[in-house]
């Protein structure tokens, strides 16, 4: 496994969390979308999904974004009788989105992201040394 | 050279290993994944007097592929003993990962340091100025 194999390896790290961080801004946009009429399912939940496997190319295990799965937890409701998505009983349903629980995800899809970020800074120090052996 | 393919050997070791870390820090997130290391490199472990020839395949077509350096290479990866191991079955942990990350590249720095050292005594030798 040569240096260019850890750096395309970090890569596919920083792809995957890109991709959760988009996931979860959906999220975090979404909180609020009830639906429009009484009865429609206001916006459901999204979670990225990770998996690893094996790239014969790049010659080692990287990781990709699997399927986004819904979250089929219950949907809050709260009394609006004046929305107009409002049931007989004047409540409105409305995601199943804790922007508690997507601002840690943030931070930690954040954590991961400077993780992979500083492998591909110290693997271009590790490519500089070598190259600094042929100018010696 | 017995000191070059010595350096060589463990500059090697050391690009093997940072692939392995590279892959562990990817998959940090993914679940099931526990994550591999190399066995520390020892000198006295590695018999043949640091014969670096390997055996692949010729290559007649360019849809052929080596999958000979695959898996961490000759040094055989093996799973670390996690500290801790996530409820979703993840055993990597970030800051561990980091410190490793950190200690291969100032071993590297130290190898080919002693590298370039080593050609200056050549060329000193050979009666040209370093």
């Amino acid at each position: 496994m040569d240096f260019n194999s850890s750096l395309r390896i970090a890569a596919t790290g920083l792809h995957a969390q890109t991709a959760r961080m988009r996931v979860i801004a959906e999220n975090i946009a979404n909180a609020d979308s009830a639906g429009k009429a009484p009865g429609e399912e206001p916006y459901r939940r999204r979670i990225p999904t990770f998996q690893t496997h094996y790239d014969a190319e790049v010659g080692g295990k990287v990781v990709e974004v699997g399927r986004l799965a819904y979250d089929m937890s219950d949907f809050t409701s709260r009394y609006e009788p004046g929305h107009p998505a409002a049931d007989a009983s004047g409540y409105v349903q409305y995601p199943n989105v804790n922007t508690l629980i997507e601002t840690m995800d943030m931070r930690e899809a954040q954590r991961t992201y400077e993780a992979n970020l500083n492998v591909v800074t110290v693997t271009r120090q590790m490519l500089g040394r070598t190259i600094d052996i042929l100018r010696g | 050279m017995p000191v070059f393919s010595a350096l060589t050997d463990k500059m090697r070791w050391h690009q093997a290993r940072q692939g392995l870390l590279a892959e562990n820090v990817a998959n940090a997130e993914t679940p099931g994944y526990r994550g591999r290391d190399l066995a520390q490199y020892d000198l006295a472990d590695r018999p043949g007097g640091f014969s670096s020839a390997s055996i692949t395949t010729l290559a007649t077509q360019p849809m052929h592929f080596s999958v000979s350096s695959s898996e961490g290479g000759a040094f055989g990866a093996q799973r670390m003993a996690n500290f801790e191991i996530t409820p979703e079955g993840n055993g990597v942990s970030l800051e561990d990962e980091m410190m490793k990350v950190t200690t291969n590249m100032m071993d590297y720095q130290a190898a080919t340091t002693v590298y370039q050292k080593s050609i200056k005594i050549l060329k000193t030798a050979l009666g040209r100025s370093a």
